[in-house]
């Protein structure tokens, strides 16, 4: 650090000397190698791998599921169990990538590293519309990309698979309104900042708006947290004695709101509608503490979504010559898995 | 009859010797001094005593039996106690708690009883005639208080081996007196002292045996009276040590002067400082003389008066302003004021130009600058690049002092510069400082040894309860007088 | 060899080299490719520019907890400026970075003068700026001005401008680090903050400095991010200080200051990078990435501990 050295002052103008030509050599190449983004709608065309309709099965056939918040019950068992079953049925080796916790970031590193390693397919948990770009370097790169649960504006994936979140927020409130008889006060919680959540809430809103009865009290971020969601709950119930429903957007939105009501001895009277069908959602529903459930069909996604990929990667079904280079997708490129009401009448049938 | 022998003792770090095969005996009840200078193998010793350390090879005998220590607790309960250089007192928890930190008595419920806690703690700090009071907060007291509270928290585990390391290095001469009385009684009923200090008119008092030892080495074991104080010194430093004739180089010139210089701490300050004079400062522990050193340096900075150098008002308002005006301050605690633990010498050497606005400047080499003044200062080690924290206490403060040499200082002011070091070193401060004033520089020296500053300084105040009690002249200053005017007795 | 060991700047190079042929021979194909490591790099430059700013703070012997939000809030800021108001690239920019400038200065400004203990003082303003990025972004801000994503997006040499902009970064300030009167003095402040302060250093301002530039690293990474993603999402640098300060400590820094070195910072993430790509080839989950940091971390110190003992 502090090294005397005598030749110091000669050297270091050696080393100058030094500096600048590198610094030459730097400006020149920088102004012939710099690479500016290409703008978006600059019809962009798709390489074209070289090999085409050979597709004989492809040799050590792997397909990759990029995910965020790996860990999370509800992606394990219905998502993640699927996928993995599809494995099994078809003989060939699936992993399943991301981080620990929801970090989207993390989830598009994680995707743009697994590009390099050239999977049969990569199936990507459509958590953010930020995964667009990475979504089309794999594209690029001749992969077979599928997306589920929420779709990626701006991505050129092969196909997507999931829930109308729009149509989880009106079938909650349309639930309300019967529920309520019209009229009354409603609150909603989610994760804010999400867009599928806003989504889901511009649902709610919008089939509140027709009816005039319906008043909105608040919306509230229980930052995917039970406890969270217990606390809002009883504030606002505290606030609003009177206070007719509830609307719950994500998965620990149900159970919490269900532990408030029940401790301040509302349960019943309050109406509470959410997403989700865990276990726990499940027998909240047969004690008539939370009355409907929109639930997804998280298990057809990535069945499904696994079964495009490989017929994407096998030729299954070929509607031209070379459907790559006409430019078509030989899967479905929009499917709507549906929802699934659950109420106390149906509930017993989804007990395990 | 012998309460502790150690036979054939040795431990070595790397590089260092620390004890070479040493041997020796305490008897029971009497006060056994074991003198040498930093780096002689006191402290290890100590170490393996209480447990904190395992010997290589050799073996002790403590009370009849072989004394196999795994740690300092084991130390405490075979009767062995021992009281720090460096305080191990909680700051935040009363007297009484210190006291029996880790034993508080404690009620059936298995509740810590505070009442006895107190009532014991009181009787025995009545015992030792410390007044103190047991529900005080150990952070209240002041440095001399906090020793005593320290060597009471050695006694009350009623050790047969009480392991003194310079208790009365930052303790009031009447807090001396005590602690020798309580060291006299404690040997009427049979305790024995290991007694550990720089202060050789101390161990001439208090020591019934003297054992030396140098570079790790024995050299042997006397009583007490068959010493001198010369013979002593040449034991321990291996040469003689010569103090040259006192000289005086103060000059006409007014370099400092304080204008009713105060802050909240210390009311209306007057002084004068002339170029070339060692201008001493007395006074017992917590008579303000650190807070006055200061308030001149910036570092609780005046609001009100004036400060003057070279006879132009300065604005000292942080401790920047007055090295960029060439006021420069040795700290008195080198541990917590002046050590910068992860650093090394030439490191530290280069704190002195870290002040004023070279913001982008960039770090002048200077290795050669530093191991100049290491080598002026005759510093131990032959190595810049080793770190401070690894240097004996006297090392450390060559090297703190030279820092400040390298600011080119007009004024220098040092606290306790000789505190805790080892007699060598004391002698290699002593002529630096003079060596400064020659060079026309002004010195505040602070210090608590009396034969110090009369030694070296041209003028002494005495502070009081943060006043100036008193201005002497070297030819009218004596210990007596000194000490009558910092007692405030007639 | 004790040397070696000593040095963390060696000691992790070597670590690192290992482990780069280890897996360059396990996996040559997915690994050891050109396109792999620009993936890597890019990867983890965010946090390479966000460890730096942590690395002063560790040798100030201070840290920030709020960087990972800041980074947030200077992306949804800067966004948001640009989407709403349609302010120019430029300005939005120097906005948002001023914005997260002032961040830090409240945080410097309250604990180098108010005495507010600094984890405190960051966990709250971790919450504020993370607040205030969801409240200027919503769901999230996406179709950002073209020249905006060009920061991020553009190559130089075929590498995406981030990591340039890292190198950069971490060049700039290990030359300040090491080479300049004022920012060498961190060293002393946070050897020991009393000697320091009576050596002339104005302690204060010197930390309060140093949480500016932390905060102004979070801030560009902020950008830099979010002009790499195409959006501004709210959740952005979610737990970055955690893994900002394992690669700094890995690094060779320590909580109680005093000790570091920038390049440190830059080895530390490149440690946590390397190591995530190598858990993404072998296709092992993500949690197990966590456990494995936490386990290397803990060897590490423990490894310091036990060589400072023998030297003791």
């Amino acid at each position: 650090m502090m090294n005397a050295d005598s030749s110091y002052n000669m050297r270091s103008k050696r080393f100058y000397g030094l500096k600048t030509t590198c610094l030459v050599w730097v400006l020149l190449v920088t102004g012939v190698s710099c690479e500016l983004p290409t703008r978006t709608g600059e019809g962009q065309a798709v390489q074209q791998p070289d090999e085409t309709e050979t597709a004989a099965p492809p040799e050590n056939e792997e397909y990759v599921m990029v995910t965020t918040a790996v860990t999370m019950p509800m992606y394990v068992n219905h998502d993640q169990a699927a996928f993995k079953r599809w494995g099994e049925k078809m003989g060939v080796k699936v992993s399943i990538l991301g981080p620990a916790d929801w970090d989207v970031p993390a989830q598009i590193n994680t995707l743009e590293e697994v590009i390099g390693t050239r999977p049969t397919g990569i199936l990507v948990n459509g958590t953010d519309a930020a995964l667009a770009q990475a979504i089309n370097k794999a594209v690029a790169a001749g992969i077979p990309t599928v997306v589920y649960d929420s779709d990626i504006p701006g991505g050129r994936h092969h196909a997507f698979l999931g829930t109308d979140w729009y149509e989880i927020g009106r079938m909650q409130g349309e639930e309300m309104v019967k529920l309520t008889g019209g009229k009354g006060k409603i609150a909603y919680m989610g994760i804010l900042g999400l867009s599928n959540m806003e989504d889901g809430f511009r649902g709610l809103l919008d089939v509140l708006a027709v009816y005039p009865g319906m008043q909105v009290v608040g919306k509230y971020d229980d930052k995917a947290s039970v406890e969270e969601a217990a606390r809002i709950t009883s504030d606002v119930l505290a606030a609003h004695p009177d206070l007719a429903g509830l609307c719950g957007f994500d998965s620990n939105s149900g159970p919490g709101m269900a532990l408030a009501v029940k401790e301040l001895g509302k349960g019943g009277r309050v109406k509470i509608t959410t997403v989700d069908w865990e276990p726990e959602h499940l027998s909240l529903v047969s004690q008539g503490i939370i009355h409907m459930l929109a639930g997804q069909k998280r298990e057809l996604f990535t069945w499904y979504g696994a079964q495009f990929l490989h017929d994407m990667a096998h030729g299954t079904n070929r509607l031209s010559g070379n459907d790559e280079r006409a430019g078509i997708t030989s899967v479905p490129e929009k499917v709507n898995t549906g929802l699934i009401r659950i109420t106390r009448e149906n509930v017993a049938l989804f007990l395990p | 009859m012998e309460l502790l022998e150690i036979h054939h003792l040795s431990k070595s770090f790397p590089g260092v010797k620390a004890l070479d095969d040493v041997s020796l005996a305490v008897r029971s009840g009497e006060v056994h001094a074991l003198c040498g200078e930093n780096g002689a193998g006191k402290s290890t010793l100590m170490h393996i005593l209480s447990g904190n350390l395992n010997p290589e090879t050799g073996k002790i005998v403590f009370d009849g039996k072989e004394l196999r220590l795994k740690g300092p607790l084991d130390a405490f309960r075979s009767g062995i106690s021992i009281v720090h250089q460096h305080l191990s007192l909680t700051d935040t928890l009363s007297v009484a708690e210190n006291i029996f930190a880790n034993r508080q008595p404690v009620t059936r419920w298995g509740l810590i009883d505070f009442e006895r806690l107190y009532r014991e703690s009181s009787v025995l700090l009545e015992r030792l005639q410390i007044d103190v009071d047991p529900k005080a907060r150990v952070g209240a007291l002041s440095a001399g208080q906090k020793q005593m509270i320290e060597i009471a928290k050695a006694l009350a585990r009623e050790p047969k081996l009480l392991i003194l390391d310079e208790p009365t290095a930052s303790v009031t001469d009447k807090e001396v007196t005590i602690l020798f009385r309580i060291i006299r009684q404690l040997t009427t009923e049979g305790v024995s002292v290991i007694y550990i200090s720089h202060r050789l008119n101390e161990i001439f008092e208090i020591a019934d045996t003297i054992t030396v030892l140098r570079d790790g080495v024995l050299q042997g074991t006397w009583p007490a009276r068959d010493l001198t104080r010369d013979s002593l010194i040449r034991l321990m430093v291996g040469r003689n040590l010569q103090l040259q004739e006192f000289a005086s180089h103060r000059g006409e010139e007014v370099l400092l002067e304080a204008r009713n210089l105060s802050n909240g701490y210390i009311p209306a300050l007057n002084l004068k400082l002339h170029k070339g004079e060692i201008l001493g400062m007395a006074g017992l522990v917590g008579a303000g003389r650190t807070e006055i050193a200061r308030l001149l340096f910036g570092a609780d900075p005046p609001q009100q008066g004036e400060l003057l150098l070279d006879q132009q008002p300065v604005e000292v308002t942080h401790p920047e302003n007055a090295i960029l005006n060439g006021i420069f301050y040795l700290p008195e605690d080198r541990k917590t004021q002046s050590l910068f633990p992860h650093l090394s010498i030439e490191e530290t050497l280069f704190s002195a130009r870290l002040t004023g606005k070279a913001m982008t400047g960039k770090v002048k080499r200077f290795r050669e600058n530093a191991a100049a003044f290491v080598k002026k200062l005759r510093v131990a080690t032959p190595d810049t690049a080793k770190k401070v924290a690894q240097l004996s206490g006297g090392n450390q403060q060559k090297v703190f002092l030279a820092k400040l040499l390298l600011g080119e200082p007009k004024v220098l002011i040092a606290d306790e510069p000789t505190h805790g070091i080892d007699i060598g070193a004391k002698h290699d401060v002593y002529n630096l400082l003079r060596q400064l004033a020659a060079e026309g520089r002004g010195i505040i020296l602070i210090s608590s040894e009396l034969p110090e500053l009369l030694i070296l300084c041209d003028r002494i105040l005495v502070i009081r309860d943060k006043k100036i009690a008193g201005s002497l002249l070297r030819n009218e200053a004596s210990e007596a007088r000194i000490l009558e005017l910092a007692m405030g007795s007639n | 060899m004790r040397k070696i060991l000593e040095d963390r700047i060696y000691s992790l190079s070597v670590l690192l080299i290992v482990i780069v042929v280890v897996a360059g021979l396990v996996y040559p194909d997915t690994f050891l490719t050109a396109d792999n490591f620009r993936q890597l790099l890019l990867n983890l430059s965010i946090d390479a520019i966000v460890a730096v700013g942590m690395m002063i703070l560790l040798i100030a012997g201070v840290f920030d907890l709020s960087v990972g939000s800041i980074l947030a809030f200077a992306g949804c800021f800067t966004a948001h400026l640009m989407f709403f108001y349609e302010v120019p690239v430029f300005w939005a920019v120097g906005a948002g970075l001023a914005a997260s400038g002032l961040l830090g200065c409240l945080n410097g400004y309250l604990i180098a003068y108010k005495g507010i203990n600094a984890m405190i003082q960051t966990l709250a303003m971790m919450g504020i700026a993370r607040g205030l990025a969801l409240m200027v972004s919503g769901a999230a801000i996406q179709n950002l001005p073209y020249w905006f994503g060009a920061i991020g997006q553009s190559k130089l040499l075929g590498v995406q401008m981030p990591v340039w902009y890292m190198l950069l970064i971490v060049g700039v300030f290990t030359f300040l680090m090491s080479k300049t009167v004022f920012f060498r003095r961190y060293y002393y402040i946070g050897s020991n903050e009393v000697a320091a302060a009576l050596s002339g250093i104005r302690v204060k301002r010197m930390k309060m400095i140093a949480f500016i530039i932390s905060a102004l690293l979070a801030g560009i990474a902020g950008v830099l991010l979010t002009s790499r993603l195409g959006a501004a999402l709210p959740t952005m640098g979610r737990g970055l200080e955690l893994r900002v300060i394992t690669a700094v400590i890995l690094g060779g820094a320590s909580l109680s200051g005093g000790v570091g070195r920038i390049p440190g910072a830059l080895l530390g993430a490149l440690f946590m990078g390397i190591a995530a790509n190598i858990m993404v080839i072998a296709r092992v989950s993500g949690y197990w990435q966590d456990i494995i940091v936490g386990i290397i971390l803990i060897l590490t110190l423990w490894t310091d501990q036990s060589l400072k003992k023998n030297y003791e």
